[in-house]
This record gives structure tokens, C-alpha cells and sequence, in this order.
């Protein structure tokens, strides 16, 4: 459904995105995370035939991207960053605005309408004005909005940026069930929907860096990862760090968690034991734990050198 | 008991017919962090509108650092800083001539100024953006100015509204590194969040609901309270199971078996439970132990389907 070779778009003298080649199929929900600045939304924005290119090859749904693309945009569903439905319009005359745009019979509208509205719990806003809907509600409408023609390729960018657990789960569950029919692009900041992703595309300064599932992007980690659980996680953070093969070591709630670097480590056991014997930072149990989410991304950041500082949004 | 420094009871607001924030009561210890959490639509921006002396009441009294708000709202200011979600730098001004502009409204300039920018900008790592202009940030050295410029006037109580909405995981670990070093240094830290998973950077979590607050407690209790618990598994051969199940059990551990040999559930994770498991452990140095602690986002959605249960 996409193949991306060699996709080059310059903003001036910058890169915004260097040479991405990517190929994607329907049926999943592919992740595009990586830190801020680093192309998520450029990519997103190319793959909706926004943004002029370079590229060796650039198709999606079968067009190419450095033609007319008015086609392709008929069959996308598109949710940008800012909230971009009409504000002044209510919940039901925005989705019936889009619907005439791709000229949806009015009872096919009147089905859809009324199934989006329900499983993302919109109903009974259905006459009130966009602008006026809450945050998450703002974001659930725009989704819902996307699917209502049901394309063929959902391209979202941080639709769930700012946006409440509850409200969350409804836009992921909607996404799960378009993943049957569809391909799914989401870029998010929030770990558990990155590893809830099929697949996870990892950019950094405009590169694709990684691409894999969540499992296999953990399987890149060069890392261990240990708990230390104890009544001052904050102490046993400070005192884990001066052990002399600790790469990062972080207090949260009721346990530190301390970051290793593989190809320093004494092994599992003695770590453990180490961190048991901290001196003064009462340790009462201390594990080995699987590298999770949080830890991937950060060994991904870490591993490509950022500087973010030098670098233009 | 110590003199919370934030205090608000029966505070109420209405827009017209519609109750943002409903008879509310909140008391906020000084030196800690506070997480203030609900869905979207909620009332929490309201709740902080009105504690910053931002949006009058329609009812109810506030205390923030012994400043009655209500009849003071103007005095509080100087008191607090405040991150919004959306961080207020000058654009086209560069990120130093945004420092110099707030430090001006705060009186601040000349060599205090530099000492204490030079501080700030050390920690918050700023140094390399100083230069650059504020829309040319990325978000994340963005949010870290926002806080860097919130702290200038060294206040007590910090007021950060979402400050880490839509800013990268490693941006994110740095962020909570400087507001734990601040709350140790003796700063009470009032934060909004939807990443949930940041609460357990927290000492205490409020829940507000339809403008009332409908859960508040250490992170601990609550999970202790809208939780299935910890779920211990542990890894053992067969003739280690029958010594470590009695003494998990002795500990408080509802004990069960599992494929590869014990699956224990406990509400807590008492001083005397991890002593029991480093007992396991130090018997069976082969015994692999994982711990699964219940996440924060479960205990959200549970806070809420009790508050919905209950009918308030």
C-alpha cells in the first residue's frame, strides 16, 4: 500500500526527511515515533500528498506521490496535529460536510453517523458545536470523521496528544477494528500505544532508524534493565548510579529503576546483589526485569547521539 | 500536621447553567508533588484557573501559601509560577531575550540574574538553545524553558498545567528528573498530566470528575484500593515451591501455582512481603521473581466507573 524509496524532503537547506524507504501493507497499525523535530509529522504529511518531494519511488494506494495526487486524497482518512474541523459547525454537520465532499449517500451517512457516534460515546453532542466539545471529544470527532468513508489508509498524527485515558481507549479500539481493512499510521508519544503498535517505524533526525516490531525493536536494546524496590526509590536511584557499570538509574513510585549496559554487565545475579548491598539506600528487593517500551525508546534516543539543541523543529 | 499550602474548600464555579467545578476540597502539602487528574472536560483547568487567582469563584475559599485568592488574587503571583500547556515564550525573541523579559517583570536583573539563570540553564541543559528563537525550538527544550522561566523568581509552589503534552519520552525523563530535584529542594510542585504512568513520579494523586474530586491518596493506596494488586510470578523448581509458598502466604501473598511454579497476589508491597521474596530469592539463587505492578491508566478507568457507579 506504500513503498517509499529514497524520499528526500528539503525545507530550504534543511532536511526534514533523508533518503526514508519504507513498505507497508494493510492489516496492521504501524507506530511512527521518535523524538520531537524528527519527521514524524513531515512523513505523515508527505504520505497524505500534502508536501512536494524527492524520491526515487513514492507510491501509496498505487499513486505516485510526485503526481496529481487529488485522487489519492479521496482515499485517506486524515487527521492532523491541530484540530482542523470546523469549529462553528455542530458534531453531525461536520460529518454530513464530509460526507457530501466524498459524496457519501445520505443513508449510508445516517449508518456510519450513527455507529461512530455511538462506540465513541459522541451521541448525545451530536448537535453541539466542535469548538465547544471538550479536548478529547474534539479528537474523537476528528477521528471518527475519518473513518466515516471508511478508507482504505488512516494517516493520524498525535490524535491522541493531550487526550484522557477513557477517551484514548475508544480512539485506539476504533483503530483496531479498522486495522481488518485497513493500514493504520499513527504517530503517538504515549508508550502503551506504541507497544500496543503491529509494527513501529523509529525516525530521528528525519531518518528511519529502526523499523520492526515492538518485540524486535526491544530485541535492539543493549541494555539490561533492573527494580530496586525500597521505601526511598529517590535514595536508591542516587546510590545505584555510582555503581561503576550503571547507565541510568531513575526513582519512580515505589522502586528505582536502574539501566545497564549490556557489554558492561558482571550479569544478572551479581547486579542484583549489588544493588541489594547499596550501602545506606535500603534496598529490600531487588530484580532483573524485560527491557519495556519506556527503555527501548530511550536506548533508541540515546544510541543516535541527539542533539537536540542544534536541531530546527 | 504540617500547614498545607494550598487549601480550597467548597470551591464552585458555574457558567451560567452549566457547574465546571463542584463544591471542591483540596489540600496540598507543602514540598510535595501533586498530581491533579481527569479526563478531558473534567474541570482541572478551571480548578487551576481559580487557585492562581486567574478566575473568580462562584462560591468557596481558597488559601495558597496563607494568600487568601479570593480577596488577593494579584499577590498570589508572586508567590507561584505557572507552565500552561501551551509554554508562553516571545516569539521572535530568542530564548535569553525571553529570560530577560520575565526576569524584568519579576524585578530580577544584573548579577542576580545571571546566577540564577546561570543555575537554571545548567540544569535544565539550555545552554546550546539560549541563543536560538523561542519558534524554532524543539518541544521538548521548549517545555524545559517554559519551566526553566517559571522557576526564575524562585516560588515556592510551581503550577504546571500538562507540561508534557506531546513532548518526547526522553524530553519527558529529563522533565521529572528537574521536578523531583525541585520538590527535594523544598518546591511543592501541583502538575496535570495524562501520561499516566508519570502519577508514580508523584506523591500524591487527586482524581476530579464532572468538577468533584472523586479519589485522593498516595499512589500507592490508590492502587491498593481500584487494583487487583501486585502479581508476583516466580520461577522455581518443584522442591523449592513447597518452602516459599508458606512463607509468601505468612507475608500477606494470596499464593496460587502456575506453569513454571508460583503466581502470587498482594495488595501491596509491604516492607515485610519484599522480605519475604529476598528470603525466596537468597534460598534459590536460581528462582526467577518478576513483579507486575497494576498500572496507573487500570486504576484511572476504575476511579471513574466507581465515581459513575456511585452516582455522583
Amino acid at each position: 500500500m506504500i513503498r517509499l524509496r529514497g524520499l528526500t524532503k528539503r525545507y530550504g537547506t534543511r532536511c526534514a526527511l533523508a533518503d526514508v524507504s519504507l513498505t507497508l501493507e494493510a492489516g496492521e497499525i504501524v507506530g511512527i515515533v521518535g523524538p520531537d523535530g524528527a519527521g514524524k509529522t513531515t512523513l505523515i504529511r508527505s504520505l497524505a500528498g500534502l508536501l512536494e518531494l524527492e524520491a526515487e519511488e513514492a507510491t501509496v494506494l498505487g499513486y505516485d506521490l510526485r503526481a496529481d495526487v487529488t485522487s489519492l486524497k479521496t482515499q485517506i482518512g486524515y487527521v492532523p496535529q491541530a484540530f482542523s474541523l470546523q469549529r462553528d459547525l455542530s458534531v453531525m454537520e461536520n460529518l454530513r460536510f464530509t460526507a457530501r465532499l466524498h459524496r457519501l449517500p445520505a443513508s449510508e451517512l445516517a449508518t456510519r453517523a450513527a455507529q461512530l457516534l455511538a462506540r465513541t460515546g459522541l451521541t448525545p453532542f451530536r448537535d453541539r458545536p466542535a469548538g465547544a466539545l471538550s479536548g478529547g471529544m474534539k479528537q474523537k470527532l476528528a477521528v471518527a470523521n475519518a473513518l466515516l468513508t471508511q478508507p482504505k489508509l488512516l494517516l493520524l498524527d498525535e490524535p491522541t496528544a493531550g487526550v484522557d485515558v477513557v477517551a484514548r481507549g475508544e480512539i485506539w479500539a476504533l483503530l483496531e477494528e479498522q486495522r481488518r481493512n485497513a493500514l493504520v499510521l499513527i504517530s503517538t508519544s504515549y508508550l502503551d500505544e506504541a507497544a500496543a503498535s503491529d509494527r513501529l517505524v523509529y525516525l530521528d533526525g528525519g531518518r528511519i532508524v529502526a523499523t520492526g516490531t515492538p518485540a524486535e525493536l526491544r530485541a535492539t536494546v543493549s541494555l539490561e534493565l533492573y527494580r530496586g524496590w525500597g521505601d526511598d526509590p529517590r535514595l536508591i536511584a542516587r546510590a545505584a548510579r555510582q555503581l561503576p557499570y550503571v547507565e541510568a538509574a531513575r526513582a519512580t513510585g515505589r522502586f528505582a529503576r536502574v539501566e545497564v549496559r549490556a557489554a558492561h554487565s558482571p550479569g544478572a545475579a551479581q547486579v542484583v546483589r549489588a544493588l541489594m548491598a547499596l550501602p545506606g539506600a535500603g534496598v529490600r528487593f531487588a530484580e532483573s526485569t524485560p527491557i519495556d517500551m519506556e527503555t527501548t525508546l530511550l536506548a533508541l534516543a540515546r544510541a543516535n547521539g541527539r542533539k537536540e539543541a542544534q536541531r530546527s523543529p | 500536621m504540617t500547614t498545607p499550602i494550598i487549601s480550597a474548600d467548597g470551591l464552585t464555579k458555574r457558567f451560567g447553567d452549566f457547574t465546571a467545578v463542584d463544591r471542591l476540597h483540596l489540600t496540598v502539602q507543602p514540598g510535595t508533588i501533586f498530581a491533579f487528574l481527569g479526563a478531558n472536560g473534567s474541570g482541572k483547568s478551571t480548578t487551576i484557573r481559580m487557585l492562581i487567582g486567574l478566575l473568580r469563584p462562584t462560591a468557596g475559599s481558597i488559601l495558597v501559601d496563607g494568600i487568601d485568592v479570593i480577596r488577593n488574587p494579584r499577590r498570589v503571583r508572586d508567590h507561584i509560577g505557572y507552565m500552561g500547556q501551551k509554554v508562553s515564550l516571545y516569539q521572535g525573541l530568542s530564548l535569553r531575550e525571553n529570560v530577560e523579559f520575565y526576569a524584568g517583570l519579576f524585578g530580577l536583573s544584573g548579577t542576580p540574574l545571571e546566577k540564577r539563570w546561570g543555575a537554571l540553564r545548567e540544569r535544565f541543559a539550555l545552554s546550546e538553545a539560549e541563543g536560538e528563537k523561542s519558534e524554532d525550538l524543539p518541544a521538548g527544550i521548549r517545555q524545559r524553558a517554559g519551566l526553566a522561566l517559571s522557576t526564575l523568581h524562585q516560588p515556592r509552589l510551581l503550577f504546571l498545567d500538562e507540561p508534557t503534552a506531546g513532548v518526547d519520552v526522553h524530553s519527558r525523563a529529563l522533565f521529572w528528573e528537574v521536578i523531583q530535584e525541585e520538590a527535594d529542594a523544598g518546591v511543592t510542585v501541583f502538575v496535570t498530566t495524562h501520561f499516566l504512568e508519570e502519577t508514580d513520579y508523584c506523591d500524591w494523586v487527586s482524581f476530579i470528575d464532572a468538577g468533584r474530586v472523586i479519589a485522593d491518596a498516595a499512589p500507592e493506596a490508590l492502587r491498593r484500593q481500584y487494583s487487583d494488586g501486585y502479581e508476583v510470578a516466580l520461577d522455581l523448581p518443584p522442591e523449592g515451591r513447597g518452602r516459599a509458598a508458606p512463607a509468601l502466604a505468612a507475608a500477606g501473598g494470596a499464593v496460587g501455582t502456575s506453569a513454571g511454579g508460583l503466581r502470587v497476589r498482594v495488595p501491596a508491597l509491604e516492607p515485610g512481603f519484599l522480605a519475604a521474596l529476598e528470603g525466596v530469592a537468597a534460598a534459590q539463587p536460581q528462582a526467577q521473581i518478576h513483579i507486575t505492578q497494576p498500572p496507573m491508566t487500570d486504576i484511572f478507568r476504575r476511579v471513574l466507573a466507581s465515581a459513575a457507579g456511585a452516582g455522583t
